[in-house]
C-alpha cells in the first residue's frame, strides 16, 4: 500500500501562536483508505524550512499489542516526545513567531501499523501529543517517506530500521529502554565523543561539518536560545575510550560548529553502563549509530 | 578493597566492558605520546578532585557568585587559554603520580595504581580551560565528570571513587552520607615545602578512621568515663570509620613496595595523628588496626596537646581530621587540611555544643 503522509489537528495553543503547519482533515476515500494528501511543496512557506524534522515511529510512540481501549498504551518514546514538544513550547514561549521549531512526524514502518491508521491518531490526540504529521508506511516504502519529508533525524526501537535509514543517508537513533525513564520537561540528547574527532562518513559529525542545516547544527541553534541555566534543552558529550586529549577535541570540534555542550563525561575506557544509567539520555547521536552497551 | 570495588569487580566478566576497556587501551597505547594510560578503575584507588580544589579559582568564583552564571562561563571561555593556579590538592595530586610512576616501573602490568577523575558541576564549556589547565601542568587526569550545574554526587560511585575531595562542605557532607571517603580541602594560611618523593597522608583516629562511638562517649559522658571504657573495651576493635578504606587502599599500594624490598624507600607513609593518650587510650586504637590487618606508619599520641606543631613537622600532603578546631590549628600553621565531616564532632566546636537551625528542607 502506497504511504500516505498528512498533518493531524494541532493543539490549540500552537495554532493561535503560529499557524505555520499546513494540515489536512484526513478524508476517508471510496474504499475507506485515506486518500493520499501529500504536502505540496509549493505550500511549504519559508518559516517551515527552518524546522527541525524529526520522525519516530509509532511502535516507539505506542506500546505495541497494548491497548486501554479505544487509544494504545503509551511506549517508551512517550516522555522523547513530551519533550521535544516542551522544547516548542518554550521557544515559542520566548518568541511568538518563531520558527526554528522541532516538525515531529509519527511514522509506521509496517503494513500492520498501516492498517491502524485511525486508532493511532486517536490515540495521539488522547495523550495528548502535538504530532505535525502522520507517515501511513510500510517496510517497503517508509525510507521513500523519510526522504520525501526531508527527515533530519530518524528514531526508532528497531535496529534495522535505523541501520536502513542511516545507509539511506537519513540521520538515526535507535531508541531503547532508556529512554522511558527520561524526563519529560527536558530533551536531553547525548553525543558520543570518540568518532567526533575521526567521522565516519555518514555518521552525525561528519554531516555537521559539512552541512550547516544539519540536525546536530540545529541543535545547536536551538540550544542557544535558552541560557545555562533552566533550558529544557540540554547538549550532553560522552567520550568512552579517548581521555582528555578527545574530550577537549569533541568539546572544540562541537562548538566550532555551533553546538555547546552542557554536560560532558571522559571515560577514557571506564564502564560507560553506571554512567549512563544516570545521565537520562533521550537518545544517542553517534557515528556508531548508538552500538552502546545495553 | 572498599566495598564499590568489590560491587564493579563482580560484574567484571561483562562482554560489553571488556571490549570497551580493551579497545581503550589500545588507543592509548597507539598513541605517539609517552603519557601514562590510565588504570582499570576496577583495579584502581580512585581520586576524586573538584576543580576548585585542583586549582585556584578564587577570582573566577567570585565572578560567579557577584555577576551570575552567564558571565561566569563567558569569562573561563576568553580566559580558556590562560592556565590556572595550582590549588589545595594540587600538591597531593602530584604526590599520587608520583606514586604511580614508581608503581609502573616495578609492576609495568598491573592495574594497580592512582586514578584521578575530575569531579565538577562546572559546565563543559568551562571545562576546555580545565583541561587547557591540566595540560599545561601535564597531569595524568583522563577521566572528566562535568555536569553542567547538576550535583556530581550521584556520578561519585558511577566513577567508582575511593575518595572524594572538594572544597564545597555541603558536597562532602552529602558525599559522606551517601557512605563515599570526603573532605573538604581548605587551603593553609602559609606555604609548606613538601616531599616531592613521597606521599604523606596523616589521619585523625576517631571519627575519620574509626567510627566516632568513643568520641560520643567524651562529648556526652566526659574524659573519665572515656577512659574508663577504652579501658575496659581495650581488645574489643573500634567500628570503621569513612576514611578506613581510604587507609586500605594505601596499605594495599605500599606492600606492593615492600614485597619489592622497597620499604625503606617507600614514596608512601601514613600517620595517625590522635588526641588520645598512648597510655590509657591508645592500646584500643593500635589493636583495632591490627584485627584490620592494617597498618599505619607512625602513631602520634597528644594526649589533648594541638596538633598544629606535629604536624608542621611531618608535611603531610593531607592531613584528614574530623573537627574543625584541629583543621584551623593545622592550617595555620601551614598544613594542608581536609575536613570529614561525620559524626557528633559535627555538632561541638571547642567542646561546646553548636546551635544547630532548622535543616533547610
Amino acid at each position: 500500500m502506497a504511504s500516505s503522509c498528512y498533518g493531524d489537528a494541532l493543539i490549540r495553543r500552537i495554532k493561535e501562536k503560529a499557524s505555520k503547519w499546513i494540515y489536512r482533515n484526513p478524508v476517508p476515500g471510496p474504499d475507506g483508505t485515506h486518500l493520499n494528501h501529500h504536502l505540496p511543496k509549493s505550500g511549504l512557506r519559508k518559516k517551515d524550512a527552518d524546522a527541525v524534522v524529526v520522525a519516530v515511529t509509532s511502535d516507539a510512540v505506542f506500546d505495541p499489542g497494548a491497548d486501554e481501549g479505544d487509544a494504545f498504551r503509551v511506549g517508551l518514546a512517550f516522555p522523547l516526545l513530551q519533550a521535544l514538544q516542551r522544547v516548542n513550547e518554550r521557544l515559542l514561549e520566548q518568541n511568538p513567531s518563531e520558527s526554528l521549531l522541532f516538525d515531529i512526524i509519527l511514522i509506521t514502518t509496517s503494513s500492520q501499523r498501516q492498517q491502524q491508521s485511525s486508532q493511532i491518531m486517536r490515540s495521539t490526540r488522547h495523550h495528548g501529543l502535538e504530532v505535525g504529521r502522520f507517515c501511513f508506511s510500510s517496510e517497503d516504502n517508509f525510507l521513500e517517506s523519510l526522504l520525501e519529508n526531508n527527515v533530519q533525524l530518524f528514531l526508532s526501537t528497531d535496529r534495522n530500521e535505523t541501520s536502513q535509514a542511516s545507509q539511506r543517508g537519513v540521520l538515526s537513533a535507535l531508541l531503547d529502554q532508556r529512554a522511558a525513564s527520561s524526563p519529560s520537561e527536558q530533551l536531553r540528547v547525548l553525543f558520543c565523543g570518540d568518532t567526533v574527532v575521526q567521522p565516519n562518513a555518514a555518521g552525525p559529525m561528519s554531516t555537521i561539518q559539512h552541512d550547516a542545516q544539519s540536525f546536530p547544527a540545529q541543535l545547536g541553534k536551538m540550544r542557544q536560545r535558552f541560557g545555562m541555566l533552566d533550558s529544557p534543552l540540554v547538549i550532553i558529550l560522552m567520550v568512552s575510550q579517548g581521555g582528555r586529549d578527545s574530550c577537549s577535541s569533541a568539546l572544540q570540534v562541537l562548538r566550532s560548529c555551533g553546538v555547546g555542550v552542557d554536560e560532558a563525561y571522559c571515560l577514557a575506557g571506564a564502564p560507560q553502563s553506571p554512567i549512563l544509567s544516570l545521565l537520562h539520555p533521550h537518545f544517542l547521536l553517534s557515528d556508531d549509530f548508538g552500538e552502546l552497551e545495553e | 578493597m572498599s566495598e564499590i570495588k568489590q560491587d564493579a569487580a563482580a560484574t567484571n566478566g561483562n562482554m560489553a566492558e571488556e571490549k570497551d576497556w580493551a579497545a581503550a587501551k589500545a588507543a592509548f597505547e597507539n598513541l605517539k605520546s609517552n603519557k601514562p594510560r590510565p588504570p582499570k578503575p576496577q583495579y584502581a584507588v580512585t581520586i576524586a578532585v573538584s576543580s576548585r580544589a585542583l586549582f585556584n579559582m578564587v577570582a573566577e568564583r567570585k565572578i560567579f557568585q557577584e555577576d551570575g552564571m552567564e558571565t561566569y562561563v563567558a569569562h573561563q571561555q576568553e580566559h580558556e587559554s590562560e592556565p590556572l593556579k595550582e590549588g589545595v590538592a594540587f600538591p597531593f595530586v602530584k604526590a599520587l603520580m608520583n606514586v604511580n610512576a614508581r608503581l609502573r616501573k616495578l609492576y609495568p602490568d598491573s592495574e594497580e595504581l592512582f586514578d584521578i577523575v575530575l569531579m565538577t558541576n562546572n559546565h563543559a564549556q568551562v571545562g576546555v580551560r580545565l583541561i587547557n589547565s591540566i595540560n599545561h601542568y601535564d597531569l595524568s587526569i583522563e577521566r572528566f565528570c562535568m555536569t553542567g550545574g547538576q550535583s556530581p554526587i550521584g556520578y561519585l560511585k558511577a566513577y567508582m571513587t575511593n575518595l572524594y575531595l572538594s572544597t564545597d562542605s555541603e558536597k562532602v557532607t552529602r558525599a559522606i552520607d551517601e557512605g563515599i571517603a570526603a573532605a573538604t580541602m581548605f587551603t593553609q594560611s602559609t606555604d609548606t615545602e613538601l616531599s616531592s618523593t613521597q606521599l604523606r597522608v596523616a589521619f585523625d583516629g576517631d571519627a575519620v578512621l574509626f567510627s566516632d562511638e568513643s568520641e560520643v562517649i567524651v562529648k556526652q559522658h566526659g574524659l573519665d568515663s572515656f577512659f574508663e571504657h577504652e579501658k575496659q573495651f581495650e581488645n574489643k576493635p573500634l567500628a570503621q570509620g569513612p576514611l578506613k578504606c581510604f587507609l586500605e587502599a594505601l596499605g594495599k599500594l605500599q606492600r606492593k613496595f615492600y614485597a619489592k624490598n622497597e620499604r625503606l624507600d617507600c614514596p608512601i607513609r601514613t600517620y595517625l595523628v590522635t588526641a588520645r593518650s598512648a597510655a590509657s587510650s591508645g592500646a584500643r586504637v593500635l589493636k583495632t588496626l591490627r584485627s584490620w590487618g592494617l597498618e599505619i606508619d607512625e602513631a602520634l599520641f597528644l594526649a589533648g596537646a594541638p596538633k598544629g606543631p606535629l604536624l608542621q613537622k611531618i608535611r603531610p600532603h593531607i592531613f584528614f581530621d574530623d573537627q574543625m578546631f584541629h583543621i584551623e590549628g593545622a592550617k595555620e600553621l601551614g598544613t594542608i587540611s581536609a575536613h570529614v565531616p561525620y559524626g557528633i564532632g559535627q555538632k561541638y566546636h571547642k567542646g561546646k555544643l553548636i546551635e544547630q537551625p532548622p535543616k533547610k528542607e
